[in-house]
């Protein structure tokens, strides 16, 4: 599905990757932790397609194709999902209607028809009450307003929308309490699926007790240093990152 | 002294004298002292008018040959939805049969009522203290054929429009004038909608004053719709007693050079004031906005919301200032500026200002101009938009503040058709309403 070799990348004229490699199989939920700074979430634009991130070296396959080459639109509508961080709040710009315009983009690139307004709408309620949202929220601007907690649900909300073949989660987990950390990880495991793949971007470790990954990587000074299974996160949370940056030194 | 205040000079004298002398002469005498603004008066820095200096204006003519009322190019509101429609064509007021009789709204001639009732009318020509930074508003004074003088009685829901129409070349001048007065707990909805008959039209210097009596409410647009080669100074001044409301629209969608200007005083306690401005520059448009507000007493409160886009080789400018008088305590003031520059020629200037004068105050600026916003472009094109798409949407986004607060759903949905029609990429942002 994703297979990412040797990438680097400059962020305003900063080496923040540095020969990454990964390799990711459709089926597979992999988890990238690491501490702060250690070019997490550049991975995860970059691989979204975010523009001022200026890849220096390496490649990027994603279902056979160079991902690298494609437009951020372009790599929406093949497929792939970026869950950010900090969801930016548009006022003015309904959270419904960039719904429907998404999931119209990829129909269309598809070659399929536009969305029906009225099952579209069915849908979205359907999918707004498994995240237990508002329908409130069907009404606001996108993010406007959104507490913390609700941006990332928003996120996720979108996600099932759109039913990625790769998703990728930046630190979805982040400030959410544990009743929103349930909601948000029965999402994800949701969309698991032998022809879907989902790399979780995580700096704790709680969100793999709910969604249970099949590889973990340690990323650290822009490269991955340390992979492994689930047991490598439960490591990783006793001993602190130092522990493998040591070992890694020794 | 330049071609065009000699020009003006010339109509002074030519015209003959009526009931409002007095005040003219003197409005007269002082503009002629003052001479027209320079580009080193405070107010005037950003708008050269030395061209415009140097042009001989004659008095454009009271042309009323053509039905205007039947074809504006943009149509705010629906005839049956009106209250009334007034014609003023040139500054002049249409014959009184053409007059609406309205329920709520006594619509009177300034000069015809100078002569009747010279008190009721004379009270609103006082000139203002700083008449010096208001020279086009004397000239008007001295010049303007007849007025229109509004008073609302009580409330009436439906809107009434003025329609302002400048016909004729670009060597005449009009000066339209137009008085409102809210009478105590009276409600009321104007619109004051500027148009041109073709490209070309009379130098338009256009003055409005509206008094609000205590507990009055009023939503007040002005709409300039003008043609590409027009040149539009148009002065709002507001004067709010206690508890009065007001809330005011100025939309700058047309003309060459437009000059806007508002002067609120909140002078009574309990009074709020909702300023909104669109201001949209396209093509080689030179669109100058200065704002001034003033809290004179105690639990005043004002909101100033902005929102200006230049494209092409437009400039765009908003000078907006907030006074607060000693003793106007718990003056409550917002400021919120934004621009948007979509072109690379394009130019926006904004400039908020506070003048603090008491003490316990609650005063907010704020003033942001530049180009889409990168992060919020990167999230739509991150969820599959196209890139024209995801612009047009933000570029639509950015303008719902001011939209959004339109209370004439017709007027805000003609607006924003006109108004996308000047942007890139219109096709598309159509599909956004």
């Amino acid at each position: 599905m994703l297979e990412i070799s040797d990438l680097s990348a400059r962020v305003a004229g900063k080496e923040i990757l540095n020969g990454v490699n990964l390799k990711v199989n459709a089926g597979e939920v992999h988890a990238i932790m690491g501490p702060n700074g250690s070019g997490k979430s550049t991975l995860a634009q970059v691989l979204a397609g975010r523009e001022d991130y200026e890849v220096t070296r390496g490649s990027v396959t994603f279902e056979g194709r160079d991902l690298l080459s494609m437009r951020a639109e372009e790599r929406a509508r093949a497929g792939l999902f970026l869950g950010f961080q900090y969801p930016v709040e548009i006022p003015g710009v309904n959270n419904v209607y960039l719904l429907k315009a998404a999931l119209n983009a990829k129909r269309k690139a598809a070659g399929e028809p536009e969305v029906d307004a009225y099952e579209f709408l069915a849908l979205v309620r359907q999918k707004m009450k498994f995240m237990q949202m508002s329908e409130a929220f069907l009404s606001r601007g996108v993010n406007e307003g959104f507490s913390g907690g609700e941006k990332k649900r928003n996120e996720v909300l979108q996600m099932l929308i759109l039913e990625p073949k790769l998703a990728i989660l930046d630190e979805t987990d982040s400030g959410l309490d544990i009743d929103a950390l349930k909601v948000v990880s029965t999402g994800v495991n949701s969309l698991r699926d032998p022809a879907r793949a989902v790399v979780l971007v995580t700096h704790y470790q709680r969100l793999l007790d709910y969604v249970i990954p099949d590889q973990v990587h340690v990323l650290s000074g822009g490269r991955i240093v340390k992979s492994g299974d689930k047991a490598l996160a439960q490591e990783l949370e006793r001993r602190g990152y130092d522990w493998v940056l040591e070992s890694r030194v020794a | 002294m330049n071609a065009a205040l000699r020009s003006f000079e010339a109509q002074w004298r030519a015209r003959t004298p009526d009931a409002l002398q007095p005040i003219r002469e003197q409005a007269m005498q002082r503009f002629l002292k003052l001479g027209l603004p320079a580009l080193r008066d405070e107010t005037w820095r950003y708008t050269d008018l030395r061209s415009l200096a140097a042009q001989n204006f004659a008095a454009a003519a009271c042309d009323f040959g053509r039905d205007f009322q039947a074809s504006p190019p943009l149509s705010l509101v629906d005839a049956e939805q009106r209250a009334g429609t007034v014609a003023l064509v040139n500054g002049c007021l249409p014959p009184p049969a053409a007059m609406p009789t309205l329920d709520g709204i006594e619509i009177n001639s300034i000069r015809e009522l100078s002569k009747v009732d010279p008190k009721s009318i004379m009270r609103f020509f006082e000139p203002a203290s700083d008449a010096d930074q208001r020279r086009w508003v004397l000239l008007n004074t001295a010049l303007f054929t007849d007025g229109l003088y509004l008073k609302i009685t009580k409330a009436v829901r439906a809107p009434l429009v003025i329609l302002h129409v400048s016909t004729g070349d670009a060597d005449q001048a009009a000066h339209p004038r137009v008085i409102i007065e809210a009478l105590p707990g009276s409600s009321a909805t104007i619109i004051e909608h500027h148009i041109t008959q073709g490209d070309v039209a009379p130098l338009s210097n256009s003055n409005t004053h509206i008094a609000l009596r205590n507990d009055a409410q009023l939503e007040h647009y002005r709409v300039y719709a003008t043609g590409r080669g027009a040149t539009q100074l148009d002065a709002l001044d507001i004067h709010q007693a206690a508890g009065s409301q007001c809330k005011q629209f100025t939309i700058a969608l047309g003309g060459s050079l437009v000059r806007s200007s508002l002067d609120a005083h909140l002078s009574q306690p309990g009074t709020s004031l909702d300023s909104y401005s669109l201001l949209v520059g396209h093509e080689d448009r030179h669109l100058d906005c200065v704002n001034i507000v003033t809290h004179a007493a105690p639990n005043t409160r004002s909101r100033q919301t902005a929102r200006a886009i230049a494209s092409d080789a437009s400039r765009v400018i908003f000078n907006t200032k907030v006074i607060v008088k000693a003793g106007a305590v718990h003056s409550d003031s917002q400021q919120s500026c934004r621009g948007l520059l979509l072109s690379p020629q394009a130019e926006i200037d904004t400039r908020p200002q506070l003048e603090i004068h008491a003490d316990e105050v609650k005063c907010a600026h704020g003033a942001t101009t530049g180009r889409l916003d990168p992060d919020m472009l990167f999230y739509l094109l991150s969820r599959g938009l196209d890139r024209e798409t995801a612009q047009s949407l933000l570029v639509y986004a950015f303008l719902a503040d001011v939209l959004t607060g339109m209370s004439v759903s017709s007027a805000r949905s003609a607006i924003e058709s006109a108004l996308i029609s000047q942007l890139p990429e219109s096709q598309l942002l159509r599909n956004f309403r």
